[in-house]
C-alpha cells in the first residue's frame, strides 16, 4: 500500500418506515437533531421511557429537514449549535411550512446561553431544556409534548 | 439544581465511552486545524476555516462535559471558545501568542479529559484559563493581528445544484450529507437552503463555486440539477458551510478496538481450520476419482482466496493513517524546543502511511522518546550548530513507510550523531559488558539499550512509564518489531523501527533444518536462492556466498541451533535484511508458504533470541516462527564458525 | 484447613501440588524443543491455544533424564501469572493435605533441592514432597543460551 490513503467507508441510513393514520395514536417518531452522536445516544437512552416512541436521528440541520419530509415525526429535539446550519434556522424553516408547523420542537441550549434560549423561543420554539439534562425531565418535557401536540407558545 | 444534575451524572456514566472516543476525535480535528492556523499565520492570513473548526471543537466538547460533569473540561473550554469566538467574530486579531495559547489550550484540555478517564487527579488550569481569559480581553488595545477577511471566492464560475431527495435515494445512500461533501469536494460551497416547493417536496439548494464544470449526467442519476449561475448573481447566504467540518463524521463507524480483536482471533481460528483441511483432503486425495478431486480442489482454492481476503479486510479496518501520530508530535516538538532551548524544525514524511492501530498506540511512547532524545542530546543549540556551519535550526525528520508488510518509522535528526565514547564510558560504570574495539551501529544501539545505562534522563513529563531506550527497545520487540540506528557526528543519527503491519496472521516461508521444522515471516525474506556447496567460501570466522555482483554472508540455521544438518546437494538460502546489513540464511529445504496465525511466545522460559512466536501447521505441533534478524545478530556476536 | 493436592511421582518419589494451581494434565504428545533455552526446558506445547512452556522436572530437580512413556504426564501449572507445563514421571492421585501436617523441609532430608520445597507431608507412612511452585518456575539467573541477553 505505498501510501495511498484508504479510508473505510460505512454508511447506515436509518429510516422509520411507520404508516401515518391521522388521529391514531400508534408508534411516534421522534426526531433527534445534534452534531454530537454521543448527545444523539444519551437523548434516545433518556427518551427510552416514552412508550410510543421511535427514533429518527440528524447530525445537521439540512439532514433533519431531509428527514422530516419523509418520515412523519411527532417531536423534534434540537440541538442549536450545529456546524453546517444553526438549529434556529432548522426551527424557522419548520415553522414556516404548514407541513410542518404543527409539530412540536424541543430545543437543547447549553448552560449560561441565555440570549440563544430567547432566540429560541422567539423563532417558534415550543420547549427548550438546558445541558446538562436530566433524563427524567427530558423524559417528561417529551411526554408532555407529545401529549398536547400542536403549536409551540411563540407562534 | 442540584438533584436533577448528579441524576444527569450518573445517567451519563454509561456514556462515558463515548464522550471519550467523541473527545478524542474532536481533538485530533483541532490539533490538525491549528497547524493550518499556524501556518495560514506566518503568512499573515487569519484561515477562518481552520478558526471554525477550533470553535466548533471547543465547543462540542463544553457541551459533551457539561453531561458528563467534567467541570474543569467544561470551563477550559469554555474560555477557549468565548476567545475563539472573538477572533471568529474579528472583534480581535490573531497573534502568535494567540496561537501559542490555543495550542497550550488544546493541549491541557486532552490531559484534563485523559485525567479523568485514567481516573487520576484533574490537573488544575487556573494559570492557562488566566492567560485565556487576557488574551479575551484584549479587545480594543490589542495589536492589530490576522483578522477574518470578508470570505474571499476561490475563483472559478458560480453554479446551483438543486437536490431533490426520494425515498428510493435514500435507499441508495444517497442524502444531503453525502451530496454536500460530493459538492465539498468539487468546489466551495458558498449557500445551502432547504425548500419546500409548490407540491409540497423537498428541495435544497446549493450555490457552489467550482473551477471544473460539473459531469451533469452523473449527478443527475443521484437527484441532483446543475444551473449554471451568471457571474453578478449572488445567491442569498443562508447557512454557511464550514469547510471540511462535517466532512467526514457522517462517513464512519465507530468500532471498538476488543471487537476486531475477536474478530481477528475468529479469523485466526478460520485460518487454522482452513490448514487442518488442507491437510485431511490430502490424505483423502488418492481415494478420489481425479475427476470429481477436480471440484473438490477448485472449492478449496476458492475458500483459500476468500479467507486471505477476509483477513486482509479486517487487518485493513484496523489501519489507521500515521499522520494522527505525527500531527500529536508538532505540539511535542515545539514544547521540547522551548524546554531544552534548542531550535528545531519537524519534518513529517509519510503521514498517509497506514498502520495497526494497536501497533501506534504502542509506538505512540517509545517514539515521543526518540524525539526527546533526539532533541534533548542529538541537536546542538543554535551557537554550537551555528559555529559548526550548520543552519541555526535543527531538523527533526519523521518519516513512515510501508515496504511489503512492513511498516517502518524513522526518527532522524541532523545533529552531532551519538557520542560512543561518552556512551562506552557510562556503560562501563553502570557495569555493563563493552566489547573491544570500534563499536558498530549495532553494537553501539546494544549499549544505549542495555538496562541501567538511561539514568540520565530526569523523570519528567512523560516518565512513570518506564522511559529509556530499554524500554524503547522492548516496547519494539514486544510487537515483533526491530530498532537499528545509524548515526554519523557530522550528519545526525537516525533510528528505525521496522514493524510488522499484520500482527496475527501472516505469510510464511516453511523450511526444515535437520529433522525440525520453522516457520520464517515472509516479510524478512527478500529471495530465496539456491547454492552449490562448493560456492561456499570461508573469509576469517565467516562463511560468505556469491551473491548477484558481490557477495553475501551465510548463517548456518542449523549451526545457529545446534542442529545436525542433513547433507544436501545444493544449500537453500533465504535472504534476509538490507543492503550493507544483507544476511543469507542457509537451511536444508525450504517446503513451501504458507499463511500461519502467529501465537505470542511471552514465557520467560522461552525469550530465546532468534525465536520470535510459535504457530500450528495443521497437525497439532508446534512450529517455531524465527526472529531472523536476531538469529543473524546472536550467529554474528558468537562468531559463528 | 485441608487442600486438595495433586500426587505426581519423579524419580521414585512423590510430590504434591496444590490442585488449585493445576489447570489441567494431559499425557504427553509431541514436545517442539526450543533452540538455546536452558537445559531443563523440554520445549514447548500447545494447550487451550496458548503456547505453553514445558520443564522437564527431573531435569530441573538434577534427576537423570528418561524418556517419557506411557505414563508420563504434563502438568499444566498456573503460578506468578504464568502458564508452565510440568513434565513428571506419572500423575494419579488426588489427596487431601491439612495446613499443620506440612512440615518445613529440613537441610539434611532434602539437600540441594530444598528451595523448591514449601514441605514435607507424611500420608499413611508416605513421605511426600510439598512442591514451592513459585522457586519451581523461578527465573534464577538470565536465561538465553548463547547470545548475551537484552532484556
Amino acid at each position: 500500500m505505498p501510501g495511498a490513503p484508504h479510508t473505510p467507508r460505512v454508511y447506515f441510513t436509518t429510516l422509520a418506515v411507520v404508516p401515518f393514520v391521522p388521529g391514531a395514536t400508534l408508534v411516534t417518531n421522534i426526531l433527534v437533531v445534534d452534531d454530537s452522536a454521543t448527545i444523539r445516544r444519551m437523548v434516545r437512552a433518556a427518551l427510552q421511557p416514552v412508550a410510543e416512541a421511535q427514533f429518527v436521528e440528524a447530525e445537521t440541520g439540512l439532514e433533519a429537514i431531509e428527514r422530516l419530509a419523509f418520515a412523519p415525526v411527532g417531536l423534534i429535539v434540537l440541538d442549536l449549535n450545529m456546524p453546517d446550519m444553526h438549529g434556529l434556522e432548522v426551527l424557522r424553516f419548520v415553522r414556516a411550512h404548514a407541513t410542518y408547523r404543527g409539530i412540536p420542537v424541543l430545543v437543547l441550549t447549553t448552560r449560561g446561553d441565555d440570549a440563544s434560549r430567547g432566540a429560541a423561543l422567539a423563532a417558534g420554539a415550543t420547549a427548550y431544556l438546558t445541558k446538562p439534562f436530566a433524563p427524567a425531565a427530558l423524559a417528561a418535557e417529551a411526554r408532555r409534548l407529545l401529549e398536547r401536540g400542536g403549536v409551540g407558545a411563540g407562534r | 439544581m442540584p438533584d436533577a444534575e448528579r441524576e444527569a451524572g450518573r445517567f451519563s456514566d454509561s456514556f462515558l465511552d463515548d464522550y471519550f472516543a467523541e473527545c478524542d476525535e474532536h481533538l485530533r480535528a483541532m490539533r490538525a486545524a491549528l497547524l493550518k492556523l499556524e501556518t495560514a499565520l506566518r503568512d499573515g492570513r487569519l484561515d477562518p476555516g481552520a478558526l471554525e473548526q477550533i470553535f466548533r471543537g471547543c465547543h462540542s466538547i463544553k457541551g459533551l462535559s457539561g453531561m458528563v460533569e467534567l467541570t474543569e473540561a467544561e470551563t477550559l473550554a469554555h474560555e477557549l471558545e468565548s476567545y475563539l469566538r472573538a477572533l471568529r467574530d474579528a472583534e480581535l486579531g490573531l497573534v502568535p501568542a494567540g496561537v501559542d495559547t490555543l495550542v497550550d489550550g488544546v493541549m491541557e484540555l486532552e490531559r484534563v479529559i485523559v485525567a479523568r478517564r485514567d481516573r487520576l487527579p484533574v490537573p488544575p488550569s487556573a494559570a492557562l484559563i488566566a492567560r485565556v481569559r487576557a488574551l479575551t480581553a484584549g479587545g480594543a488595545s490589542a495589536p492589530a493581528g490576522a483578522r477574518t477577511a470578508a470570505a474571499v471566492t476561490s475563483g472559478g464560475q458560480r453554479w446551483q445544484a438543486t437536490y431533490v431527495p426520494t425515498p428510493a435515494l435514500l435507499e441508495r445512500g444517497v442524502n444531503v450529507n453525502t451530496v454536500r461533501e460530493r459538492l465539498q469536494e468539487l468546489g466551495t460551497i458558498v449557500s445551502a437552503m432547504p425548500d419546500v416547493r409548490a407540491g409540497g417536496g423537498l428541495a435544497f439548494t446549493f450555490v457552489v463555486e467550482t473551477a471544473a464544470p460539473p459531469a451533469l449526467a452523473e449527478w443527475e442519476r443521484d437527484g441532483i440539477t446543475w444551473m449554471r449561475l451568471g457571474e453578478a448573481e449572488r445567491a442569498p447566504a443562508a447557512a454557511e458551510a464550514a469547510p471540511a467540518a462535517a466532512a467526514t463524521a457522517a462517513h464512519f463507524v465507530r468500532v471498538d478496538l476488543a471487537r476486531l480483536d475477536d474478530l481477528m482471533r475468529i479469523i485466526g481460528d478460520l485460518v487454522i481450520d482452513r490448514a487442518r483441511l488442507a491437510e485431511s483432503l490430502a490424505r483423502v486425495e488418492p481415494h478420489v476419482p481425479a475427476n470429481e478431486w477436480q471440484a473438490v480442489h477448485e472449492h478449496r482454492s476458492s475458500l483459500d482466496r476468500h479467507v486471505r481476503d477476509l483477513r486482509h479486510g479486517v487487518m485493513r479496518v484496523r489501519l489507521i493513517p500515521v499522520g494522527d501520530v505525527f500531527d500529536r508530535m508538532v505540539f511535542v516538538v515545539r514544547d521540547l524546543a522551548r524546554e531544552y532551548g534548542k531550535q528545531v524544525r519537524l519534518e513529517l514524511h509519510g503521514k498517509a502511511t497506514e498502520i495497526d492501530k494497536f501497533l501506534i498506540e504502542r509506538m505512540m511512547e517509545p517514539v515521543l522518546h526518540l524525539v526527546r532524545n533526539a532533541i534533548a542530546h542529538g541537536l546542538e543549540g543554535p551557537e554550537a550548530r551555528q559555529r559548526a556551519g550548520k543552519p541555526r535550526e535543527g531538523t527533526i525528520t519523521l518519516r513512515a513507510s510501508t515496504v511489503g508488510d512492513t511498516a517502518l518509522i524513522d526518527v532522524e535528526d541532523d545533529g552531532q550523531g551519538v557520542d560512543a565514547a561518552a556512551v562506552t564510558a557510562r556503560a562501563r560504570a553502570a557495569g555493563v559488558p563493552v566489547p573491544d574495539g570500534p563499536l558498530d551501529a549495532g553494537a553501539l544501539l546494544d549499549l544505549i539499550c542495555a538496562p541501567g545505562l538511561s539514568t540520565r534522563e530526569t523523570p519528567d513529563r512523560g516518565s512513570g512509564r518506564g522511559v529509556g531506550m530499554a524500554a524503547v527497545r522492548a516496547a519494539v520487540q514486544e510487537v515483533g518489531g526491530t530498532l537499528s540506528l545509524e548515526t554519523d557526528p557530522r550528519r545526525g543519527t537516525r533510528f528505525t523501527l521496522e514493524l510488522p503491519v499484520t500482527l496475527a496472521i501472516t505469510d510464511a516461508i516453511i523450511a526444515t533444518v535437520g529433522d525440525r521444522t520453522f516457520a520464517v515471516p515472509q516479510n524478512s525474506v527478500s529471495e530465496v536462492i539456491e547454492v552449490e556447496p562448493a560456492a561456499v567460501r570461508q573469509l576469517e570466522n565467516n562463511e560468505i556466498i556469491p551473491y548477484r555482483q558481490g557477495t553475501l554472508p551465510l548463517v548456518r540455521l542449523s549451526r545457529v541451533f545446534g542442529v545436525a544438518a542433513a547433507p544436501r546437494p545444493r544449500l537453500h538460502v533465504f535472504v534476509t535484511g538490507r543492503g550493507a546489513g544483507a544476511v543469507g540464511v542457509a537451511v536444508d529445504r525450504i517446503v513451501g508458504q504458507k499463511e500461519i496465525v502467529v501465537r505470542t511466545f511471552g514465557d520467560r522460559f522461552i525469550k530465546v533470541h532468534g525465536v520470535a512466536g510459535a504457530t500450528e501447521l495443521g497437525d497439532g505441533r508446534v512450529v517455531l516462527i524465527l526472529d531472523v534478524g536476531a538469529l543473524v545478530r546472536s550467529g554474528e556476536a558468537r562468531g559463528v564458525r | 484447613m485441608t487442600e486438595t493436592y495433586i500426587l505426581f511421582t519423579l524419580a521414585g518419589t512423590t510430590y504434591a501440588v496444590r490442585t488449585r494451581d493445576v489447570q489441567h494434565m494431559e499425557m504427553v504428545e509431541e514436545i517442539t524443543p526450543v533452540p538455546n533455552a536452558p537445559s531443563f526446558v523440554e520445549g514447548v506445547v500447545f494447550s487451550r491455544g496458548q503456547v505453553v512452556p514445558v520443564l522437564n522436572l527431573r531435569a530441573r530437580f538434577g534427576f537423570e533424564r528418561i524418556a517419557p512413556d506411557v505414563r508420563a504426564r504434563l502438568l499444566v501449572v498456573h503460578a506468578e501469572g504464568r502458564t508452565v507445563g510440568l513434565l513428571v514421571d506419572s500423575a494419579r492421585e488426588f489427596a487431601g493435605i491439612a495446613a499443620d501436617a506440612v512440615r518445613p523441609p529440613q537441610d539434611a532430608l532434602t539437600g540441594l533441592n530444598g528451595r523448591y520445597l514449601e514441605g514435607i507431608a507424611v500420608l499413611n507412612d508416605r513421605i511426600v514432597l510439598v512442591l514451592d511452585l513459585a522457586a519451581v518456575i523461578d527465573v534464577a539467573e538470565p536465561l538465553v543460551g548463547g547470545a548475551k541477553e537484552t532484556v
